[in-house]
């Protein structure tokens, strides 16, 4: 049997138990060492395990993940997610559909805190639902631009995604973190768009709130300045060189629990709860990237990586059909797979053959976060909508992923903008230090 | 013949075992804890000694990598019993429950499979790192203790993964 044959089989034995319900971490792990030990021999696999599990559990480069993660738990168990709300709905709640923006709004702002979708989703989502229903909104519109908006967690810096893509690919976490600004950016536009049309079509679907005083809107700025300095502070500072990656995480984490206390907003208990919280996510994220490492030494001495790049460069197609082919695969795969886990899996994969095609290595790192918030938010396994379906539990998940379609459109457009205008990511980052 | 044997296997006793086995993930996710609160104080310390003072914290930053291997390895058995780490659902949970059990004891021996060889070459690699005295660069921290560290906590998630194997087992038989 052929190595690449061999590399074939450990992929579709791998896809086979992770729909057997494995946890795709031990999943890649075990079908690494295996396909390891067939390749170089059992005492050569079973050698990597040892080393691979302690080079990735004690890595310093990998300590930035437990930061970022730590910085987000903080900032929702101190209620940041309430307070970048109330500022969106004071300053947009009067107009029709002003709930959904203000939604979006806080999103966006709550993800430049905390860098994951479900995260963000979850926080926004309990605040923003029963607002929204007492007013009147549809379910459909309410639920999917929640969903929706929630996967700018990861697109708007900090990111777990552009973390594990910037260890996979050895690419500066600090310039994939600032080329998710602009795009985000466009990308939360795109989705306040989406609801102005929606409500242009139906006006009955978002009635207006109620109006607020000039001293209400003067009080919910302070959300947003809170959110603000910390941006300033971790992914700024990332931006200036003044911190390496881990240091600004821990710098936001620091900065998040200073204000929650200034503010006595966050108890003992609640801090605990951000701890536990942040160590149950730092882990699953550990896992997985551990496993994907594992796995990834297995798909090297596969050769599938090289032969794969090797054939995708001899192709006779345009460099834009063959993205097109790479984003629709990670479309479909996204629909039936876990992002971090479809991800760590392919990256090791497409990556060489995206490189072998000229494209740029923090352009295509935008784009992965793109086609995964689309995976997150499409049936059958969308994780921001069973995320959402955990708060509005009266709503079916048929009238969520109904109310998601829209949104979808929006990130579809996204793609297609990055795609014309890849400058729109690439700029910030050329001006970088770090 | 493995489902005959597995009722009597899975027992009271195991039952116990499995409850005594969640106990210990629990206080070993705290010990994880104290290493992420650990990891943020001295890497603030450390920013702080660089940006004010002009002096790193010595060896700050292996110390930080050290906390960084016990927070996922003493937090991987209590993750794993709040099923916080991601599984792929949607299918398992469309197949009728006998079918549903039989996956679950198959991917539990997987599993078990994983952190047993895990365990066995951990402790294999942390003996290794003993003879030859490995340490770190500027502290002379050795490295084998947290070695050691990862194969308990691969024996204690091996532990609860044998429990919910057997579980699974006693499982398909009633079904």
């Amino acid at each position: 049997m052929s190595e690449v044959f061999v590399g074939l089989i450990g992929i579709a034995v791998l896809i086979l138990i992770f729909l057997m319900g494995m946890p795709v971490g031990f999943a890649m792990g075990l079908v690494g060492v295996a396909g390891f030990c067939y390749l170089r021999g059992l005492d050569a696999g079973l050698s990597i395990l040892a080393r691979d599990v302690w080079t990735q559990f004690s890595s310093y480069s990998l300590t930035v993940i437990p930061m970022f993660v730590f910085m987000g738990s903080i900032a929702f168990a101190s209620g940041m997610s309430r307070r970048l709300y109330d500022a969106g709905y004071t300053m947009l709640g009067r107009l029709r559909g002003g709930l959904a923006m203000a939604t979006i709004a806080a999103c966006a702002g709550f993800a430049a805190i905390c860098g994951s979708t479900n995260a963000t989703a979850a926080a926004m989502g309990r605040v923003t639902l029963p607002e929204m229903k007492r007013y009147g909104y549809d379910d459909s519109l309410a639920t999917g631009c929640v969903a929706a908006a929630g996967s700018l967690g990861i697109l708007i810096p900090p990111s777990t995604i552009f973390i594990v893509y910037g260890i996979l690919t050895e690419q500066s976490i600090g310039r994939l973190f600032v080329a998710g600004v602009f795009p985000g950016i466009v990308l939360s536009l795109l989705f306040m768009m989406v609801v102005a049309f929606l409500v242009w079509r139906n006006p009955s679907i978002a009635p207006a709130g109620a109006p607020t005083t000039w001293r209400q809107k003067l009080m919910g700025l302070t959300g947003i300045l809170e959110m603000l300095v910390l941006f300033a502070l971790c992914i700024g500072g990332l931006f200036l060189g003044w911190f390496s990656p881990t240091q600004a995480g821990a710098a936001g984490a620091a900065g998040a629990l200073i204000i929650a206390l200034i503010r006595r907003s966050i108890s003992w208990g609640g801090f605990i709860e951000a701890v536990k919280d942040g160590l149950r996510i730092t882990c699953m994220v550990m896992v997985i990237v551990t496993g994907a490492m594992i796995f990834g030494h297995f798909m090297a001495v596969a050769k599938i990586p090289m032969e794969l790049a090797a054939w995708v460069s001899g192709l006779e197609l345009p460099r834009a059909a063959v993205m097109g082919i790479i984003v629709l695969i990670y479309l479909i795969g996204g629909c039936f797979m876990d992002a971090l886990a479809l991800i760590t899996l392919t990256i090791p994969i497409f990556y060489p053959a995206v490189i072998a095609l000229g494209f740029d290595p923090i352009w295509f790192g935008v784009i992965i976060v793109l086609v995964t918030e689309m995976g997150v938010i499409t049936p059958p396994v969308g994780v921001n909508v069973y995320v959402i379906k955990g708060i509005a539990t009266d709503v079916p998940l048929e009238t969520i992923f109904k109310g998601i379609f829209p949104f979808l459109a929006a990130l579809i457009a996204n793609v297609g903008i990055l795609l014309a205008f890849p400058q729109i990511a690439t700029f910030l980052p050329s001006l970088t230090r770090y | 013949m493995v489902w005959l044997w597995a009722p009597p296997l899975y027992d009271f006793e195991m039952e116990r075992l499995g409850r005594f086995i969640q106990r210990l993930s629990y206080w070993l996710f705290w010990i994880g804890g104290a290493a992420l609160v650990g990891m943020l104080a001295l890497t603030v310390g450390d920013i702080v000694g660089i940006k004010v003072l002009s002096q790193p914290i010595p060896g700050g930053i292996e110390v930080v990598a050290f906390l960084g291997a016990v927070v996922t390895a003493f937090a991987i058995a209590h993750t794993h019993v709040v099923r916080g780490h991601i599984q792929v659902e949607f299918v398992v949970m469309r197949l009728p429950k006998r079918l549903q059990a039989v996956l679950a004891a198959l991917t539990s021996l997987l599993s078990l499979i994983f952190f047993g060889l895990l365990a066995w070459r951990s402790y294999d690699f942390g003996r290794v790192l003993q003879a030859t005295g490995e340490v770190s660069m500027t502290q002379k921290i050795p490295f084998h203790p947290f070695v050691y560290g990862i194969a308990f906590c691969s024996v204690v998630i091996s532990l609860l993964l044998l429990t919910e194997f057997l579980r699974a087992l006693v499982e398909v038989v009633k079904r």
